[in-house]
């Protein structure tokens, strides 16, 4: 299929562009060696990466849109497969098997499964008949979302799991299901953390039925969910007692970073103070004391806006989140005026996956949120990522340029 | 149901909501983080990665009166652990496993030693270079392991240095003052006695402190210039008073007897002391290095108590020697002349019901007090006791010194005790005491104890015309940049005696060496006339302890000598002979090393 490229949403690419530079900017940076004056070629990979990841970015906006329709649900299941697979006869790094070997690269196959599932899902809510609440349209819609979700814990990834229950809940939203019905039935996962502390968990019991007399969502929907959050608050602590110890230590380092400021705390203490210390215009580039001298971890892949907040400061940091919003902004507003369903859902399915990362990853650089190994979109070394990602504004750039096709 | 279908539009402006919150909540963190708590984490980001590293000074080096140098430094390898980059389990059994050390051992240094969790503790001393060559090789195997070049304190052997300089070791729990200009941190060294603990301050000189930066993994990445480099002032160097070749002679003479014992040797015209030495000693090399526990045990657990500085601290009846106070206290109450004949001795006499027994079986008839000193008859001085009584004899070992410490400027000393009316009422009851006691203390027996310190600064006064100097080990501090603190002689006290007292108590003492039948004839020479007493302190455990004191040469004094030698019998036996030969070697000299006794000798010799 040809493309008029004039009509592309440039600045949309463009912003893309910057932040995936920058992120390489910071990979040279996190792993420059003064006394050398060089780097490691960690940022000579990801150049190459996006290069591909560009090449692939072209060839999805060539693909026709009924393409894409049609092999949704084959994906779906090819996903799944290697979902399965990867659990067998993956790769295991750090007591995890999330991938494959192919020699030249590793393919983390829950990546495919989120491009996968948002396609199926996108399909599913464009096409189906069923009202947006009814309970079908929701039983069929979370088992899509669940079978990955629960093969991708049991690598176990719990940060890229619940990037396909948020896709859920996005794309339920998305489709027409109202955010007060959404939060009743999210309401149990709620229920789930709150429990922890069990005053929390009764004070937002007892919020939670104020919620539904204001709401009146009906008597039996209002009681089963009441029954879910008791149930979920109630299996909590045996939730917890089957954790992965890491896992526990996650939750309990951001819960409280101070605790530990040997071992798991030590990364969200280290990269606080990195980008605290930046300040307004940053400690200069290559001239980070918290990267240059290895005390920030991770920090070519999980911590790398810490990179930019310690040597550009808040300028720096300001810059890179305005331009995720731009990306996000500019995304609203094409998933809206998208007039086709399919591709307005695919819009909204691949801004949710990438501001779900970026969320996250930016969150728990500060402590907003826990360290969840979320690599944030297009700066994070990773090959993978990188062309998930550009995939993702593949679809948003396909979509646009299709939208006025139904 | 349709209420809760909302359109497109309005879903959009929902989401648009929700991104403007979401992304204020994250640009509010950022502008918290770096705006306005941005001090506090550039603050933590420095911590992290300058190192406060102290640079500690040279120790000063100890000299003799003759720029003999007795004490100096060595550079010796010190292992360090930086418990922040520690890897528990592992760096710890991996450090005892390479230097034989016992992994609790150094768990137990490195909890003594902690200062903060980022400043390396010292936990093994004086290691071999082998030991650091393989630290050096294996670094990443030894993580927060680090070492350091230090100086350890050397200390010429064979002049008995423990008792007089003491040593230094690591700062005890209690001697710990963070908060000190002084550095009295973990891991540091302190004087633990003698000149070394006395002097310390002038000794260990201040701290300075260097900032380094290092990388997460602790590698030293170099000088970090953002904070000035505070230079250490190095320490004082000391000059004693000591004769470093005296005391190596006199450790040559000790060490043919075999015996535990002490010497004092000093100048009675200014107090200064030519010698100190404790028997059996202690080489103070020992505590320079890690003691082993086993080593230090058996120092502990020896019967003939090495540690102990017998001329300061460890106290004894001093027997004939104190002949001369009662002597002194008599003619000064006027109740005896030197030429009174009391009753003649027959080799003891009766008072009440008990007969007190002189030294000399078949007795020495009638004397007067000259004679009765060069033939130490204790029947006389039974006698004079007796006159005198004991409220005058307390009230005159009290002016000369007895009962009190001397102020010698080593700590560790003790006062003795000169027993006076409260003291025996104390000691026995109120009045339930015999008079006759006054008769033992009159010849130096009883409950009369004294240290050789305290003897030779009594005797010092008779040499010296009463007047006692203070007894001091110290003669010149040199500070770094070539000032000079001398230290001059102090009056301590004056003997309670009048001059004319006094010439005779020192022509008894001269009669003791010089005359036919004194006690002393054998240290009788062609050179120098010596003055002095023998002594035998009874000892209620073994063989009595052996004393003499005196001085030469007794016209014009330039040495006095206070030696014992415990459960080695009469002071006339070993005593005076040992005494004899150091007066010997000090005077005349090895005729090229001691210009000042040379010089001595051969205007000895021409008279
Ligand atoms: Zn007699």
């Amino acid at each position: 299929m040809t493309v008029d490229y004039k009509s592309l949403d440039w600045k949309f690419v463009l912003a893309t562009a910057g932040l995936s530079l920058i992120g390489i900017l910071l990979i040279y940076s996190a792993h420059y060696d003064s006394s050398t004056g060089s780097s490691l070629n960690f940022y000579m990979r990801q150049s190459i990466w996006l290069l591909l990841a560009i090449i692939l970015f072209n060839a999805v906006i060539h693909i026709p849109v009924r393409v894409i329709d049609f092999i949704a649900y084959p994906l779906y299941g090819l996903a799944l497969l290697l979902l399965a697979l990867v659990l067998v006869a993956g790769e295991t790094r750090m007591g995890a098997s999330r991938w494959f070997s192919l020699g030249f690269m590793s393919v983390s196959p829950s990546d495919i499964a989120k491009l996968a599932l948002i396609v199926a899902l996108s399909r599913f809510f464009a096409y189906t008949k069923l009202p947006p609440q009814s309970k079908r349209r929701l039983a069929f819609s979370a088992m899509l979302a669940f079978i990955p979700a629960l093969l991708v814990m049991k690598q176990p990834d719990l940060g890229s799991s619940l990037v396909f229950v948020v896709l859920l809940f996005s794309l339920w939203f998305w489709s027409g299901l109202s955010p007060a019905y959404l939060i009743l039935i999210i309401s149990p996962l709620v229920s789930l953390v709150a429990a922890f502390h069990w005053v929390t968990w009764v004070i937002y019991l007892v919020l939670l039925i104020i919620f539904m007399l204001v709401l009146k969502p009906g008597i039996l929907f209002g009681v089963i969910v009441f029954i879910s959050n008791l149930a979920f608050g109630m299996i909590t602590p045996f939730i917890w007692n089957h954790l992965e110890d890491y896992q526990k230590l996650r939750v309990i380092t951001f819960l409280d970073p101070g605790r530990d400021p040997q071992r798991a705390g030590y990364q969200i203490i280290q990269s606080k103070i990195a980008i605290g210390s930046g300040g307004i215009i940053g400690k200069g580039y290559l001239e980070g004391s918290q990267s240059q001298l290895k005390f920030l971890p991770e920090r070519h892949t999980d911590f790398v806006f810490s990179v930019l907040g310690e040597e550009f400061g808040f300028v720096g940091t300001l810059t890179v989140v305005l331009l995720f919003g731009f990306i996000f902004y500019r995304g609203i507003r094409i998933a809206s005026r998208c007039r086709s369903k399919f591709t307005s859902n695919l819009v909204w399915g691949a801004l949710t996956i990438i501001f779900f990362q970026f969320f996250v990853n930016v969150g728990m650089t500060f402590g907003l949120m826990p360290v969840t190994g979320l690599p944030l979109p297009f700066l994070s070394y990773g090959g993978t990522s990188l062309l998930l990602n550009w995939t993702l504004i593949g679809i948003i750039v396909l979509a646009d340029y299709h939208r006025s096709e139904y | 149901m349709s209420a809760y279908f909302i359109e497109k539009d309005r879903r959009a402006r929902l989401a648009s909501v929700l991104l403007v919150i979401a992304l204020m909540t994250i640009i509010s963190g950022l502008f918290y983080h770096q705006i306005i708590r941005y001090k506090s984490f550039l603050a933590q980001s420095e911590e992290n990665r300058i190192r406060i590293r102290p640079i500690i000074p040279k120790r000063g080096v100890i000299f003799d009166r003759n720029k003999e140098m007795i004490a100096d430094n060595r550079l010796s390898f010190t292992v360090s652990i930086v418990p922040m980059e520690m890897a528990k389990e592992v760096t710890l059994p991996r450090l005892a496993g390479l230097t034989g050390a016992d992994t609790s051992a150094i768990k137990q240094k490195l909890n003594a030693n902690f200062i903060s969790k980022y400043i390396p503790a010292a936990v093994l001393r004086d290691q071999d270079i082998s030991v650091i060559s393989a630290l050096e090789e294996n670094s990443e195997h030894f993580p927060g392991v680090t070492y350091s070049v230090e100086s350890v304190r050397r200390y010429v052997e064979g002049i008995s240095a423990e008792t007089f300089i003491g040593y230094i070791a690591e700062v005890a729990p209690d001697e710990i003052d963070k908060e000190s200009q002084w550095g009295y941190r973990p891991g540091r060294l302190i004087g633990k006695k003698g000149i070394e603990k006395a002097y310390d301050r002038e000794l260990r000189g201040i701290e300075g402190t260097d900032f380094i930066e290092v990388s997460a993994r602790g590698q030293i990445i170099g000088t970090y210039g953002g904070r000035e480099r505070v230079p250490a002032v190095p320490g004082a160097d000391l000059v004693l008073t000591i004769d470093a070749a005296l005391q190596r002679e006199i450790v040559r003479f000790y060490d043919s007897l075999q015996s535990s014992g002490g010497v004092v040797a000093l100048d009675p015209t200014t107090g200064e002391i030519l010698a100190l030495a404790s028997f059996p000693g202690l080489d103070p090399n020992l505590f320079s290095g890690v003691i082993p526990d086993d080593v230090w045990r058996s120092i502990i657990d020896d019967p003939r108590h090495p540690l102990l500085n017998r001329p300061t601290s460890s106290m004894y009846p001093p027997g004939s020697t104190a002949k001369l106070l009662t002597a002194g206290a008599a003619l000064e109450k006027g109740v005896l002349t030197p030429e009174t004949m009391l009753r003649g001795c027959g080799g003891g006499m009766r008072f009440g019901n008990r007969v007190f027994k002189c030294w000399q079986e078949q007795g020495h008839g009638r004397l007067d007090l000259y004679h009765a000193v060069e033939q130490s008859c204790n029947v006389y001085f039974y006698q004079v006791g007796q006159i005198l009584g004991l409220d005058a004899w307390n009230e005159f070992a009290v002016k000369s010194g007895f009962g009190r410490k001397s102020g010698i400027d080593i700590s560790g000393e003790l006062s003795g005790i000169a027993p006076s009316r409260a003291y025996y009422d104390k000691a026995f009851g109120q009045n339930r005491w015999s008079k006759l006691l006054i008769l033992n203390i009159a010849i130096g027996q009883g409950e009369f104890i004294v240290t050789p310190l305290q003897l030779t600064q009594f005797y010092a006064g008779l040499a010296n015309g009463g007047k006692v100097f203070k007894p001091h080990l110290l003669k010149e501090i040199r500070y770094p940049g070539k000032a000079i603190q001398k230290i001059e002689p102090s009056l301590s006290f004056t003997l309670p005696f009048a001059n004319n007292t006094i010439s005779v108590l020192s022509r008894s003492l001269e009669l003791v060496v010089q005359g036919d039948r004194g006690t002393a004839k054998g240290l009788r020479n062609k050179y120098y006339t010596i003055a002095g007493k023998t002594g035998t302190a009874q000892n209620p455990h073994g063989k009595d302890h052996s004393w003499f004191v005196g001085y030469a040469p007794s016209n014009d004094p330039k040495i006095l000598v206070c030696a014992l030698v415990e459960n080695a019998g009469h002071g006339s036996e070993v005593a005076a002979p040992l005494a004899g030969k150091i007066i010997k070697r000090y005077l005349l000299g090895d005729s090229t090393h001691n210009v000042i006794a040379h010089n001595v000798a051969e205007s000895l010799v021409s008279e």
